[in-house]
């Protein structure tokens, strides 16, 4: 009834502010034609009654205004009723519709469910890495800056070096030093292991942040010898103190050394990122050698300045700086790079590519969609025919297909955002190393309108689309056609088809990039770093005891005594020790001294002479490490021996080396007693004699060759390094681990030490890789179900359109098999044009991939053919099942039918 | 001496023109011609300010229109009472004869 009335009302509504005034004006002429009649009537003339009627009515001007002033609003309101209720009603009936075939709307809405879910979750790691700035004021004033070596690459800074770049340039408000480390922190008797930054004076002020709780560092505290202060970021004030206000003042200790929190950062400004304590550098004093190259350097460009100004600045005091005091230094050049680059550096072309994978599979998805929506206008378009007929416009039908196609994507947009939200908790748990900043990702506002803007584009194309393909064409046509068929014409196969062959083409892509990712992957597994791949345990310490004349001594002792530990564990075959075994990411390279004997005594001044001999130098990896270490790592020994008994502190000092050394240095295998000096270090100048030659080890990178390595004995060089790995070789890692953990702090509870199995070790190196084949396998798997749902739905309905033509073969004797053949060799051809077009763009998208890839070539016949044969064995599947149905007909049936 | 029915109190065309569609449909010119002679040609109506009445009463759900033909076969368009037309017509009715009332009183006690 309420409908009722207000359709009529419908009827009679104005429809303009110009049809307003214009009825009024109609119903004003009545008025004055009526009152003249009766002024004429009463006796007046024409002229007469027309003045006194108009006098009479007043102004009309006035009234105009005054009715338009009041309808306008009015008629506004009731449009928009009416525009409400018809949406309501296309509303009702697209549920109706989604009721009656529940099928298509759950198909369709997760297809796109998948499509905006997969691009959601790629783009809020975008918008987290790649969009939102760096969480410091004024961020674009950032910068890292750098030394540049004669050969053209990065060199971190020496003391003296960045003093100079401090006191001479112009361009830079503020620059620090900082360097990174681990240490054991003691809070009431028990030890945690964290990560902290020795910093210099003007750290805090480049990075321009403010304290959350008590001070930063002040003059007092950045002198020589001051006593040693902490500032403790957000996380670990919360961690380990319960964020209590007390803890300034509290005295912590590492070690034997004490030392007082100061302050404590606010949440998501730590840098570098992970670091939990900072602590002035200063009071250690500076190193006046130009070549200890142990610091990064932070700077900010001063306001209106750019980082390119800075980078010219920069060169320049370095360039006169090598000029100055010459080969004393190796920094010939330096650069200023944006700190943002800096952090996400290569990363970002990496990221905008998966999100163009991402983006492919949602457009996959909405090939797709749109593929079952033209199945379905098909159907349906007698209907709308009908609709059209009885008087519906194009934009009636085409809001009303809008509506059902907004339906489908608001619900995908939901999933959408649920598969994202799921697919960001994977990837934190993940925590790729590949990706910089990934603590910092959320489904923040950017990424849900990101995926609610998605979901409208999509809705809108798909139902243009639809739209076109509704209402296009003869209707007469249409409706008769509908009447045998159930079916749309020649020109809605061709649409269907190529959306097919598009998607199918994508499909290839992401499949093939995803095979030779695969590819790939298996050969890093394969490669063999060296040592122990099973089976092996790594205990990593820290060692914080203060460095006093004894700081060696019972660090050496605490070693001696975990070694007999770990030798007691049941299970336990092998122990060894060192400080930078491979994947401990600790390793130093030098260049070391070839000597003619042992007996040579070498002093400081002497070394600038000598390494000018380029033949008498070599370059090498330096790490210190028990006799135990190689059998515990499963290192071989190729010739002669390696550390043991008689290799006394006192004693003459022998090294180790591995093959890849013997092999560059030694060409004619007479490495064995050979002399060589390696104080560069450690700065222990003493000759050591070549003992033994060991197997190469692989390092942070498993797919880089193996590095020449020299191989010092832990009793007789111990190294400097407050970081220790025990190594343990133990079939069952999880009880050794156990056993470790309750034996180990009987030595000294203080020591705080974090477990890992060799696994976690080579699984860490293949992380990026790893994560990338998950990735885009998982598009591709999902790229490659929905190309095949594709090619099954395009088939079906070509079978249903030419069912009479098939009964009529069928009729006059064409066998199954030649049915079978005729449906399936459509889908071959919409496959192998598919696969082609594919296998081109795939040949161009790949190339990307190169720098990711591990002895795979980005062509990689392989992976480009058993793509391809999965892709047609796929559409031989999805065409197969329809045409055995073809194959079916009863030809009579279908014919009657029809 | 006739009174311009716009002098007249707020509300008062208002009640006239609800009272003149009691009787039926009627277009403006009607309405116009009804009052006046029912008033006895003490209510002289500016027609605009009727019209003026007409559509407010309309916008209000008061009275509601329909193009229709005249007597002597011109479009007009024609004005009848809804419901709450009806209702409001009660209520002010009886307003204002209280109201008229009292003020006859005050005149009549000098």
């Amino acid at each position: 009834m309420q409908g009722h009335s207000r359709v009529r009302r419908a009827f009679r509504l104005p429809a303009s502010r110009g049809q307003i005034a214009r009825e009024l004006e109609d119903e004003v002429e009545f008025h004055v034609a009526m009152r003249v009649q009766a002024l004429e009537r009463a006796g007046l003339t024409h002229d007469d009654a027309v003045a006194e009627a108009q006098r009479k009515f007043g102004d009309v001007q006035d009234l105009r205004d005054y009715c338009v002033a009041i309808e306008v609003p009015h008629m506004q309101r009731a449009h928009l009723r009416e525009r409400m209720y018809s949406m309501g009603q296309d509303l009702r009936f697209a549920l109706r519709q989604f009721r009656r075939s529940p099928g298509f709307a759950v198909i369709a809405s997760l297809t796109l469910a998948l499509g905006v879910g997969a691009t959601t979750a790629i783009f809020s790691v975008v918008n987290g890495v790649i969009l939102k700035p760096l969480p410091f004021n004024r961020p674009e004033q950032l910068v890292q800056l750098w030394g540049i070596d004669a050969n053209g690459h990065h060199l971190h800074f020496a003391d003296p070096t960045f003093d100079h770049v401090l006191a001479e340039n112009h361009t830079l408000s503020a620059a620090a030093e900082y360097n990174s480390g681990n240490m054991s922190l003691s809070t009431n008797g028990t030890a945690s292991r964290v990560t902290v930054a020795g910093v210099s004076k003007q750290f805090f002020r480049v990075l321009d942040v403010r304290p959350e709780l008590g001070r930063m560092f002040a003059p007092e505290d950045q002198q020589k010898g001051s006593p040693m202060v902490l500032v403790i970021s957000h996380g670990l004030w919360t961690r380990l103190f319960g964020g209590s206000p007390g803890v300034i003042g509290t005295t912590v200790k590492s070690g034997q050394t004490s030392m007082t929190i100061i302050g404590v950062l606010p949440p998501g400004k730590e840098f570098p990122a992970g670091t939990d304590a900072w602590y002035p550098r200063e009071p250690f004093g500076e190193d006046q050698s130009y070549t200890a190259h142990n610091w990064n350097v932070i700077g900010r460009v001063k306001d209106g300045l750019t980082p390119a100004a800075a980078t010219r600045d920069v060169s320049m005091v370095l360039r006169r700086l090598h000029t100055a005091v010459g080969d004393a230094t190796w920094t010939f050049d330096g650069t200023a790079i944006p700190l943002r680059d800096q952090i996400i550096g290569s990363v970002k072309v990496l990221l905008l590519l998966i999100l163009g994978a991402s983006g492919v599979l949602l457009l996959i998805a909405c090939a797709n969609v749109a593929n079952l929506l033209i199945a379905r206008m098909a159907v349906r378009e007698s209907e709308i025919a009908v609709r059209v007929a009885i008087g519906a416009g194009r934009g009636r039908i085409a809001q009303q297909l809008l509506i059902e196609t907004s339906l489908l994507a608001a619900v995908g947009c939901l999933g959408g955002i649920m598969i994202a939200a799921a697919g960001m908790r994977m990837l934190l748990v993940l925590r790729p190393a590949l990706i910089p900043r990934v603590g910092e990702l959320s489904l923040d506002w950017r990424v849900l309108v990101f995926a609610v803007v998605l979901s409208a584009a999509t809705a809108v194309a798909l139902a243009l689309i639809a739209a076109w393909r509704g209402t296009a064409g003869d209707l007469r046509a249409a409706l008769s056609q509908s009447q045998r068929t159930q079916g749309g014409g020649g020109a809605s196969y061709r649409v269907r088809g190529s959306l097919v062959v598009v998607q199918l083409a994508m499909t290839v892509v992401l499949l093939i990039g995803a095979g030779l990712l695969a590819r790939s992957f298996i050969a890093l597994m394969r490669i063999d770093p060296g040592f122990r791949t099973h089976g092996m345990v790594v205990a990593a310490t820290v060692f914080d005891d203060p460095r006093d004349a004894d700081y060696l001594g019972r660090r050496s002792v605490y070693y001696q005594q975990l070694a007999e530990r770990a030798l007691a564990i049941p299970g336990v075959t092998g122990v060894g020790i060192s400080d930078a075994p491979p994947f401990s990411n600790g390793s130093s390279n030098g260049t070391f001294l070839v000597l003619d004997n042992a007996g040579v005594k070498i002093v400081p001044s002497d070394l600038e002479a000598l390494f000018k001999d380029k033949s008498r130098t070599g370059y090498a990896t330096y790490r210190t490490a028990t006799g135990g270490y190689f059998k515990a790592m499963g290192i071989p020994v190729l010739t002669g021996r390696v550390f043991d008994a008689s290799d006394r502190p006192g004693g003459p000092q022998v090294a180790v080396i591995n093959a890849a050394l013997a092999h560059k240095q030694w060409p004619n295998g007479d490495a064995i007693g050979k002399v060589i000096e390696f104080g560069n270090i450690d700065g222990d100048l003493t000759p050591m004699t070549v003992v033994g030659i060991v197997g190469d080890t692989r390092e942070e990178d498993l797919a880089a060759d193996p590095a020449s390595a020299v191989y010092v004995d832990f009793d007789q060089r111990p190294g400097n390094s407050n970081e220790m790995f025990v190594i343990m070789a133990a079939e069952k890692e999880g009880s050794t681990i156990g056993a470790a953990r309750r034996s180990f702090p009987r030595v000294r509870a203080d020591i705080p030490m974090r477990f890992l199995t060799v696994e976690d070790i080579i699984g860490r190196s293949v992380d990026s890789q790893r994560f990338m084949l998950l990735l885009v396998g998982v598009f591709g798997t999902v790229a490659l179900v929905l190309a095949t749902l594709g090619v099954y739905s395009v088939i079906s309905y070509l079978v249903a359109q030419r069912g009479r033509e098939i009964s009529i073969r069928v009729a006059l004797g064409a066998s199954a098999s030649e049915i079978v053949g005729l449906v399936v060799k459509q889908g071959i051809v919409l496959s192998l044009v598919g696969a082609v077009i594919g296998g081109v763009a795939a040949l161009a998208a790949t190339r990307v991939l190169k720098r990711l890839l591990y002895q795979v070539s980005p062509t990689d016949p392989i992976a480009f053919a058993s793509v391809l044969v999965v892709l047609c064995g796929v559409a031989l599947v999805a065409s197969y099942v329809p045409a055995r149905r073809a194959a079916a007909f009863e030809p009579m049936d279908v014919l009657r039918g029809g | 001496m006739p009174r311009d029915a716009s002098d007249l109190l707020h509300g008062t065309l208002d009640v006239l023109v609800l009272k003149t569609l009691s009787w039926g449909h009627m277009h403006g010119y009607a309405i116009a011609e009804w009052i006046e002679r029912r008033g006895e040609g003490e209510l002289v109506i500016v027609d605009a300010a009727l019209y003026k009445a007409l559509h407010r009463l309309e916008e209000a759900g008061a009275v509601t229109s329909e193009w229709g033909l005249s007597d002597n076969n011109r479009r007009a368009k024609y004005y009848s009472l809804t419901s709450r037309g009806r209702a409001r017509l009660r209520s002010e009715s009886e307003t204002w004869k209280r109201y008229a009332l009292a003020v006859g009183r005050i005149i009549e006690s000098s």
